[in-house]
């Protein structure tokens, strides 16, 4: 009897630690917005940011400045590093109306994906006014943040482009002082590639590829959606053109940005496609006027063209903090909003008057940046709604195509067929 | 006894909460990713609607799947005979009493405590032509040796199982190894006085004493193959092409970067029924084995 007790004893015990457990934990999952909010009663935090940059050393600086200019709290939550579990949980809490954050940073890839969705709030009225839109890239703005109504639903964080990059030791060597045009870019593929060195480097991992792929699409006047059109045909017959005659590299195949950037830092590609400011090259003592340096986009067809990319601020429909939000995204469109981004995370502003403003003459790529806005069409990445399969399928029909494993017919057709397939 | 029936409610209250844990962790997902696999659903396109058996019909019609398939089955196949020729060698020579012999059973195992994710990150740099370590190596006897190797199928496909060999085969070999100990050595010795040579005693003694430790050992392993995942995505992420993308990694990508959740799912069953096809075959043998 007394066994029996003890047994009966526990098992409540039991039964109501469960109970107690499974209450707090009911407890706990509340939104994120409900603890955020109501802290002793009163609204801690205006809105909730849900950015890539909080690892970065100066983040801390740049939120106390964003909160002393705008009077706004702001509650932050990383984003994960990894891209694929990034994309993930920005499409969930989107898709699903989550309303714990209000203000995320999203990348061209998620831009294509989502502008058209519903899930981000247009902001032609309140953010994006006339008055501004027009100093932001204007391709871009087309392009990547503007869904099918003509909203914009973004704020391009920052311009980056895909730039074109010049190897100078390699150029003096073979007496070329500038390539302007295809003539000057074939002359000088010719005049460098010899003894393991290539006149063009690239990366062209299936999920890399894209970039350039597009980018000459774009330089022979073509349009990366459509096919049909004979310079997209031109443009991959060139690239395979190139890797036929040891221009370049078929080893690249398997090469992204990390293996792409010590080979030109070796010297051994005289020129390539890359985004950004050119850290790894610094970082290698390798960049510099003499050494390697932004240059000009050669001219292929009637005019120049270059890709922006960016990271802009989205406002989650779902939000309950829309002024917050709304007074947050018009701060990072301001003068002292993207001084702050260029102070703390070296961002180029995306506004080209701001740009002109803040940015020191000292800063090597205000030069080249100010020209690429001015003499080139600038373009947001060619994407569509199912960016990362369309991305990997033409990467894969690419490489197929380049090691002649496919014909460039089989090619363009394939590719039409992906345009149709994911959009 | 009547007294001990009646109290085994206890017992389940007891174990409810696991049960229910197990449940919701395990019973849970399978089923869900069941009923996924038929409904159409992409998350970027906002699609969820129910789809019959088309996910599972798409499977067999998608060149990526199909491709994957292949170099899923030559991986598997591939892999676990040299695990199993390799292993057995390398179990033989780590048993063999010699100086340094257990320094050397203690590094052997060091590529198998290493992540699988940083071995792959090593093997894209290890078989890079430029700057990889492999072709260094090769060139101290062919200086003109040129391969890129992850940018043809077939080199691709080789390097990748040469990685995998280089991580697991140890571990393989360390408990056929315990195998091994478990064989007296008076049953050596008898044989040596019969006249049997080394191969005889190998081929009649040791084999067949080792041979259900290897057998049950080639069941987790090849599971291990089938849903590897970790290595491809780090080392090649699936490339050149599709040619080195592994099942699991199709189903991750599909899952997870293209967020096709129903066809991922679909994906994931057929995996999920090939394992268990799998097993059983593997223990119908094991019993025959044993019979």
């Amino acid at each position: 009897m007394k066994k029996k007790m003890i047994n009966i004893l526990l098992t409540a015990a039991c039964v109501c630690s469960a109970l107690t457990g499974c209450g707090n934990n009911g407890d706990s999952t509340q939104s994120s917005t409900d603890a955020v909010e109501n802290k002793g009663g009163n609204k801690e935090y205006d809105l909730t940011l849900y950015t890539i940059n909080s690892t970065d050393a100066d983040f801390g600086d740049w939120l106390a400045d964003v909160e002393g200019a705008t009077g706004l709290k702001i509650n932050v939550i990383a984003a994960p590093t990894d891209t694929d579990t990034r994309q993930q949980k920005i499409t969930t809490i989107l898709s699903t109306g989550d309303s714990s954050v209000d203000v995320l940073e999203i990348n061209d890839e998620m831009s294509a994906s989502f502008k058209n969705s519903g899930w981000l709030e247009g902001l032609n009225d309140t953010v994006m006014t006339e008055d501004i839109r027009g100093e932001f890239p204007q391709g871009y703005i087309e392009d990547m943040i503007t869904d099918k109504n003509g909203q914009i639903v973004g704020v391009p964080g920052y311009s980056g482009y895909l730039a074109f990059w010049v190897n100078q030791e390699i150029m003096d060597e073979v007496g070329i002082s500038a390539i302007e045009t295809k003539e000057d870019f074939m002359e000088y593929m010719e005049a460098v590639s010899t003894d393991g060195r290539y006149g063009y480097g690239g990366s062209w991992e299936k999920t890399y590829a894209f970039n350039e792929m597009a980018q000459f699409v774009n330089m022979f006047g073509g349009d990366y959606l459509d096919w049909s059109n004979p310079a997209n045909r031109e443009a991959m017959e060139f690239l395979h053109e190139m890797v036929v005659k040891g221009y370049t590299s078929l080893d690249q195949i398997a090469d992204k940005y990390e293996q792409m950037n010590p080979k030109f830092n070796d010297g051994k590609y005289g020129s390539l496609f890359m985004w950004g400011l050119g850290t790894d090259y610094d970082k290698a003592g390798m960049l510099g006027e003499d050494k390697i340096h932004m240059a000009m986009v050669p001219q292929f067809s009637e005019q120049k063209y270059i890709f922006t990319d960016s990271w802009s601020y989205v406002l989650n429909t779902a939000s309950q903090n829309k002024d917050a939000a709304i007074k947050f995204l018009q701060y990072m469109t301001s003068e002292e909003g993207m001084k702050a981004s260029y102070e703390a995370f070296d961002r180029y502003p995306a506004r080209k008057d701001v740009a002109e403003k803040i940015v020191p003459e000292t800063d090597p790529s205000k030069a080249i940046y100010s020209r690429y806005a001015n003499e080139c069409v600038v373009k947001g990445r060619p994407m569509l709604p199912q960016t990362m399969e369309f991305i990997s399928a033409m990467g894969t029909i690419f490489q197929s195509y380049i090691k002649d494993e496919i014909t460039i017919d089989d090619f363009c057709a394939k590719a039409q067929e992906y345009v149709e397939t994911y959009n | 006894m009547i007294q001990k029936k009646s109290l085994q409610w206890i017992a389940w209250v007891l174990i409810m909460p696991v049960l229910a844990l197990r449940g919701f962790t395990t019973i849970y997902p399978i089923v869900k990713t069941v009923l996924n696999s038929f409904f159409d659903i992409r998350i970027l396109s906002g699609v969820n609607e129910f789809a019959g058996l088309s996910n599972y019909i798409n499977i067999f019609k998608d060149q990526k799947v199909i491709t994957t398939l292949k170099f899923t089955a030559i991986f598997v196949v591939v892999s676990m005979l040299f695990h199993i020729v390799f292993g057995i060698g390398l179990a033989l020579i780590l048993n063999m009493k010699f100086k340094g012999r257990r320094f050397l059973r203690t590094i052997v195992l060091i590529p198998w405590a290493m992540p699988s994710v940083v071995i792959g990150m090593a093997g894209k740099w290890a078989f890079n032509n430029d700057y990889g370590l492999i072709n260094d190596f090769i060139r101290r006897f062919f200086p003109d040796f040129q391969l890129s190797w992850l940018i043809n199928t077939g080199s691709a496909r080789a390097a990748v199982i040469a990685l995998d060999l280089w991580k697991d085969l140890p571990f393989f070999a360390i408990l056929v190894l315990s195998g091994l100990q478990f064989i007296s050595g008076d049953i050596y010795e008898a044989a040596k006085v019969d006249g049997a040579d080394w191969f005889q005693s190998f081929f009649r003694i040791t084999l067949p004493l080792i041979m259900r430790n290897v057998l049950t050992l080639c069941i987790p392993f090849t599971l291990w193959r089938l849903t590897s995942f970790d290595l491809v995505y780090s080392m090649t992420s699936g490339g050149p092409g599709e040619d080195t993308s592994l099942i699991a990694y199709r189903i991750t990508m599909e899952a997870f970067t293209n967020l096709n959740v129903g066809y991922a799912a679909a994906l994931a069953v057929l995996l999920f029924l090939v394992m268990g096809i799998f097993s059983w075959v593997n223990m119908r043998f094991m019993s025959k084995f044993e019979n």
